[in-house]
């Protein structure tokens, strides 16, 4: 007696199947390591920052990430229409996040005005406590738009860590950002 | 490879190619400058009422849409019990997904930068997110709910205009690019449906909503083709028709009767056949083990391996059961359908038989008894006796599905057989004259005791209510004519039931956190 024909249809839902488990594993591979080391708003980042411009249209800046310092990472960034924000954290400071967050206003209530971080920026600081732990939120005040830091700090290393983060965290004018976009990667950016 | 699968394949790698191209610059340029143009051109037909309805129609894509539509079809996957498909349906969600979000983290893209834009939106542009899921809830609806054939297609067509509506409203309202929707389609709609087709094909796993087990499989179409070649094949059968029999009295099995074309060699006209696949091998472990965890192992219950074993061992009991005498089917082998997949054991077709239902003779109740009294002596327990698996032909009974049958059983366990015959065969006599055959082959102690040993739990499904719409209470009356004994203790304790019950309970638990990290990941809470 012969051996039966195996149906086949079989065989190639085996072939389709394996073919797309194969381009699934490259994309997700290539992709997924990508995306860990990637979903930073870095400053050489310019379509990440247009996304966080897009996300506020009337800012004259935008917060980006320059070198972070060792110890320290980003490990959330949300942009939706109307805001933006992203987390900063450093191994010395496990549990409290910089919260990084960029709105069309804010309210500065009674916060205290501090050395400007660019020009036509204001940048406030209102601080909620000083000891056992150095928290608040610091302001960037500028036309159409407002950056707020929300830290929340180990006192001892809250100096170094305030430093750091402020020297992390850049404002590049919007008008720079369209102007990369196009000449770099040929993209537009409205307005 | 059928066209539909092709073409499904070469989307799928377009769309591969696509992603991992717009990586370079340059053509990320190239790509938006076309996708820009194309959005500027949708932009000037902007008016008051066009931008209203967009809104109201990319509603489609909403977080909370998607979540009343996966909701739903995960509800009438469970409750319809189609696990197969919940689990492709589970697995689908979960990589599309995360891949989606791996790709958009990945390519970082923009939102259109050359019109103004006029809805809300979320997260990175290229792929379409709310395109995706749209796709992933329409896909998994339809390749899990709607049976193939002309209501698929329909669906399909729905599903499809759909899709093209919330596409629209995003690329009027200057939410996506149009290779965001395209990308959006792509993983949401094209991969699934192929991973759907691959894991769950429905020659296998079909899709249908008709009365009876759930076990039997639909023995038309292709895989009717398949046993057809392979009964001529492997065991020169020319097969003239096939049809289902006999489909209420099996849970674990398709049972089909073969009509033949004799032949020089073969002259039989017609042989029965029991369809296995990997449900039922499915059906049979989660059988085994809810009875382990219940019940304390009634039996030596280990469940087979392979669909091939289940087949295997069935044709083995034929033949030991033939060798001793006892009248079951002549087997005639089996044929292998799809391999590791799907065989067909096939036998002889018991003609001019009857089933119970008539008063039965004392000859024909004897004629059962003995049947048990040999299964006895030959060191054989059937494990299934009950009127669907018994027929009678010129007054004598026949026994039939030998499937659960075991060699070497417990003494307990052959006793549940002398029991169940017995309360088989008072269906259609009286207890009394059951009794009567019964000492001819049996001493009382040796009827006391199986008796004693009869539960709800050892009396088939079949049996039990038969046993409760007759009323007579027939195990009572039976076990007054015998002697007096203790009821024999079904539950037994030993270390596999302790362990295997820890291990389900952790398994369950398991389960639930692993069903809440898995709906937080996929956002469907």
């Amino acid at each position: 007696m012969n051996r039966p024909t195996r149906p086949a249809q079989r065989n190639a839902r085996c072939v389709l199947a394996a073919c797309v488990l194969l381009a699934t594993t490259i994309i997700v591979t290539a992709s997924g390591c990508a995306a860990v080391r990637a979903s930073t708003p870095a400053c050489r980042s310019l379509a990440r920052l247009g996304l966080v411009a897009q996300s506020v249209p009337s800012a004259a800046y935008v917060p980006c990430v320059n070198d972070l310092p060792p110890g320290w990472s980003v490990p959330s960034f949300d942009v939706r229409r109307g805001s933006t924000q992203f987390a900063l954290l450093s191994d010395r400071s496990q549990g409290h996040a910089v919260k990084v967050r960029l709105t069309g206003g804010c309210q500065t209530g009674r916060a205290e005005p501090t050395t400007s971080r660019g020009p036509g920026v204001q940048t406030f600081i209102r601080l909620s406590s000083i000891d056992p732990r150095y928290a608040g939120t610091l302001y960037d005040v500028f036309p159409g738009g407002c950056i707020t830091y929300r830290f929340d700090l180990r006192r001892g290393p809250h100096i170094a860590l305030m430093q750091e983060f402020e020297d992390s965290v850049m404002l590049m004018p919007r008008h720079q950002l369209q102007s990369e976009l196009h000449t770099e990667l040929g993209l537009q950016l409205q307005p | 490879m059928g066209a539909h699968d092709r073409i499904l394949l070469l989307i799928a790698v377009v769309g591969a190619v696509l992603t991992v191209a717009l990586d370079f610059r340059p053509v990320m340029a190239a790509v938006t400058r076309a996708d820009d143009t194309i959005l500027g051109w949708i932009s000037d037909l902007r008016t008051p009422a066009l931008t209203a309805a967009a809104d109201r129609v990319q509603a489609l894509g909403s977080f909370w849409t998607i979540r009343i539509c996966a909701w739903l079809t995960l509800a009438a996957l469970i409750g319809v019990r189609r696990l197969r498909h919940l689990a492709v349906y589970l697995a689908v969600f979960l990589g599309c997904s995360l891949l989606g979000t791996a790709v958009a983290r990945s390519l970082g893209r923009m939102r259109p930068g050359n019109v103004t834009i006029l809805a809300g939106w979320s997260g990175y542009a290229y792929p379409s997110a709310p395109v995706v899921a749209l796709g992933l809830v329409l896909v998994g609806a339809i390749h899990t709910l709607v049976p193939a054939g002309r209501w698929r297609s329909r669906a399909a067509y729905v599903a499809a205009g759909l899709m093209v509506a919330l596409i629209l409203s995003r690329l009027y309202l200057g939410v996506d690019h149009p290779t965001d929707a395209l990308a959006g389609v792509i993983l949401g709609s094209v991969v699934p449906a192929a991973v759907f087709l691959a894991a769950a094909p429905e020659e296998a796993f079909p899709v249908a909503y008709r009365r009876g087990q759930r076990a039997h499989l639909d023995i038309g179409g292709a895989r009717g083709a398949a046993i057809t070649q392979a009964l001529n094949h492997q065991l020169g059968l020319s097969v003239a028709a096939l049809e289902p029999f006999g489909l209420a009295g099996s849970a674990g099995s398709t049972p089909m009767r073969i009509r033949l074309t004799p032949t020089p060699v073969r002259t039989e006209t017609q042989v029965f056949a029991k369809l296995y696949a990997l449900n039922h091998l499915r059906s049979d472990r989660w059988y085994k083990l809810a009875r382990t965890v219940l019940y304390g192992r009634l039996e030596d219950e280990k469940p087979f391996s392979t669909v091939r074993r289940l087949a295997e061992y069935e044709d083995h009991m034929l033949r030991l059961l033939r060798d001793h005498g006892l009248p079951t089917p002549r087997p005639y082998g089996f044929v292998e359908i799809t391999p590791e997949r799907e065989y067909a054991i096939v036998m002889e077709y018991f003609d001019g038989t009857a089933e119970l239902g008539s008063t039965l003779a004392d000859e024909t109740v004897s004629s059962g008894l003995a049947i048990v009294r040999k299964l006895w002596d030959a060191g054989v327990a059937h494990r299934d006796i009950k009127p669907s698996n018994l027929l009678i032909r010129d007054g004598q009974v026949l026994l039939i599905d030998v499937a659960f049958a075991t060699v070497r059983p417990t003494p307990w366990r052959q006793a549940v057989d002398l029991a169940n015959m017995m309360l088989t065969l008072s269906l259609y006599s009286t207890p009394r004259r059951v009794f009567d055959q019964a000492r001819r082959y049996f001493t009382a102690d040796e009827i006391a005791e199986a008796l004693a040993a009869s539960r709800s739990i050892t009396i088939p499904s079949q049996l039990r209510s038969l046993l409760q719409a007759d009323g007579r209470d027939l195990l009572r009356q039976l076990t007054r004519m015998a002697p007096e004994r203790a009821p024999v203790a079904i539950q037994l304790w030993d270390l596999r039931r302790l362990y295997v019950t820890v291990a389900v309970l952790a398994g369950l638990a398991a389960a639930v956190a692993a069903t809440a990290a898995y709906l937080q990941t996929t956002s469907l809470l």
